[in-house]
């Protein structure tokens, strides 16, 4: 959380995030450019810039896949929060060694041509009308500019200039960049190695992204909505100290109720900041905490403690035949609600 | 504070419950990037050995210069790598056509520049001014006339001669179509590369119906394996196939 925009807000945790990160990154691009050459005995070595390409488009392929992990993971197990903390350094270095693939690409087969680079790039091939040949360089591409954009605005200026629910609408672009990246592979280098690993390798992880998207949504679906005015969570008893129970209402709100310090307290459970699921954080020193990125709020009233700004609406409570419920009709952010007392 | 001591926030030191977890998460994703970047190295196909022959030197021959469909020297006085009789296709850099060779087509030439060279496929890359292409004294000599071999159904692809000669290695398959494509347009001498042996050529220098370059729509049909019908001649000792780009198939 900052009252004011600084590049980066290091802390330790960022510091060992991105160097594991960049050990696995420069592993394998070394294993593959170096390493792999070498035990495997190639008489005739690829072209280096085309194998650094492969390199490089191969590794940002595999980036994109663990990040796209990560989201579902989180969900399925909390355990997994703290990838996501960092996530967009990660989404960052992605693009940077997708981009380090097409001046590899570009400025190997789009120069020395009769056509200037660019125009050589968008039309020395318009087979479009067939899946064998297709210009899968337009797939790449699309992911490119997609990657470039989502690094440019992934900071919490953009966050806060566009407003969380446009910010969070771009950002969905990766899912196309992603769909866009597997065309371009399956259609372009995955018909140029030995054998069916390698497109077996993509398809596989490209599976195996869409099959966490799907554990965690039919998780997360979870209860119908309930209606009405004031509707039902749970006993007071089913909620432990500093934690929620998440509710959805009519018109699809979540709202999440927290226990602290024995009393009850509802606020929204969307983070002002990108969204994150605030019931499924805890409350410290008297703070819902979001488990994305760790802002926070006062359970009574939905507003960041000072001299943060952030707030989120709240609800209130009451207590009927030995349930708590939620009155469905959300406060304004950051109007206070006396917290209901717990039965004695 | 328990709370604290499960779970995670940013900015404070990450709690010691989650700790193992999360180096074993840092090491497993070191190690499946390490496993991946083996796995994906290895099913890199080994390109054929081909390529740039500087260890050859200079090649100097003296021939005559055709540019149908593709510029070719018909060489007359070989060198130590090009003998005479040979028929060798020329390029120049990068992805064009060997440069000033308008008003010499027809006549004897000398010509001199580096060989790439691909099993049976051998180019000349030459560079521009009058050392690396000129007109030569006397006359251009009568030359044996093509040999026809008749009409051919062949499988394989259609690729720059260049690139399958080994200035890229891969220098052939679906991603390396556009290249293929530039070259072709840049006045590269276009090749099939045939599934099997023609009369002992595996390389064919590649025209269109009428004996002039490859015809655009053909390009939509580069680097795919296709099977196309075509007349086969023979000049010196260089196949070339004719194609009926309406027969081109993908395959």
């Amino acid at each position: 959380m900052s009252v004011s925009y600084i590049p980066v807000q290091w802390n330790g945790f960022k510091h060992r995030y991105n160097l594991a990160l960049a050990l696995a990154v420069g592993l394998y691009l070394w294993i593959f450019v170096e390493l792999g050459p070498a035990l495997l005995g190639h008489a005739s070595p690829i072209t280096p810039p085309i194998h650094n390409a492969r390199a490089f488009g191969s590794c940002a392929f595999l980036m994109m896949s663990v990040i796209l992990m990560i989201g579902p993971l989180a969900r399925l197990d909390g355990r997994f929060l703290p990838l996501l903390y960092n996530r967009r350094h990660f989404g960052v270095m992605t693009a940077l060694v997708a981009l380090s693939h097409f001046l590899f690409v570009f400025n190997w087969y789009f120069v020395f041509t009769p056509l200037p680079s660019w125009e050589a790039l968008l039309f020395s091939n318009t087979a479009y009308d067939r899946a064998l040949g297709f210009p899968f360089e337009a797939f790449g591409m699309f992911a490119l500019l997609a990657l470039l954009i989502l690094a440019a605005t992934s900071h919490d200026f953009w966050l806060s200039f566009l407003t969380p629910r446009i910010w969070k609408s771009l950002h969905y672009l990766i899912y196309p960049a992603y769909a866009a990246v597997v065309a371009h592979v399956t259609l372009g280098a995955a018909q140029g190695v030995r054998g069916l690993a390698f497109p077996a390798l993509v398809w596989a992880l490209a599976l195996l992204v869409a099959g966490l998207h799907l554990a965690a949504w039919r998780k997360e679906r979870g209860a119908a909505a309930a209606m009405g005015e004031w509707v039902p969570v749970c006993r007071p008893e089913e909620i432990e100290e500093g934690r929620a129970r998440v509710v959805r209402l009519a018109g699809g709100e979540r709202a999440a109720v927290f226990r602290h310090e024995g009393r009850f307290s509802a606020i929204s459970n969307a983070c002002a900041h990108q969204n994150g699921p605030l019931g499924e954080g805890r409350v410290v020193d008297g703070c819902v905490t979001c488990p994305w990125h760790g802002f926070q709020y006062r359970v009574d009233d939905g507003c960041s403690p000072a001299p943060f700004t952030e707030k989120v609406p709240t609800y209130r409570l009451r207590l009927r035949a030995g349930l708590i419920e939620i009155d469905a009709r959300a406060n304004p952010p950051g109007t206070p609600v006396q917290p209901l007392e717990a039965p004695r | 504070m328990r709370a604290r001591d499960e779970f995670f926030i940013g900015f404070f030191p990450i709690p010691p419950g989650l700790r193992p977890f999360l180096a074993a998460i840092a090491a497993a994703l070191i190690l499946l990037f390490a496993v991946a970047g083996w796995f994906a190295a290895s099913t890199q196909a080994a390109p054929d050995e081909a390529g740039f022959r500087f260890d050859f030197g200079r090649q100097e021959v003296t021939g005559v210069l055709s540019l149908h469909p593709y510029p070719v020297i018909r060489v007359t006085e070989g060198s130590e790598r090009l003998a005479a009789g040979r028929t060798v296709m020329l390029s120049g850099g990068g992805k064009f056509a060997p440069p000033q060779v308008a008003a010499l087509d027809r006549r004897l030439v000398k010509a001199g520049g580096v060989i790439l060279r691909r099993g049976d496929l051998d180019m000349l890359q030459i560079g521009g001014g009058e050392r690396n292409l000129s007109a030569a004294e006397g006359d251009a000599p009568a030359l044996s006339p093509p040999e026809r071999l008749g009409r051919w159904r062949l499988e394989g692809e259609i690729c720059d001669g260049k690139c399958a000669a080994g200035a890229m290695r891969p220098g052939r398959g679906l991603s390396h179509k556009a290249c293929a494509n530039l070259c072709i347009t840049g006045g590269v001498p276009a090749v099939f590369v045939s599934a099997a042996p023609i009369e002992g050529a595996t390389f064919l220098l590649m025209a269109g119906p009428e004996g002039g370059p490859l015809p655009p729509e053909a390009l939509a049909f580069t680097a795919a394996y296709v099977s196309v019908e075509g007349e086969i001649e023979r000049i010196g000792d260089l196949l070339v196939f004719r194609i009926d780009p309406a027969t081109l198939r993908a395959l």
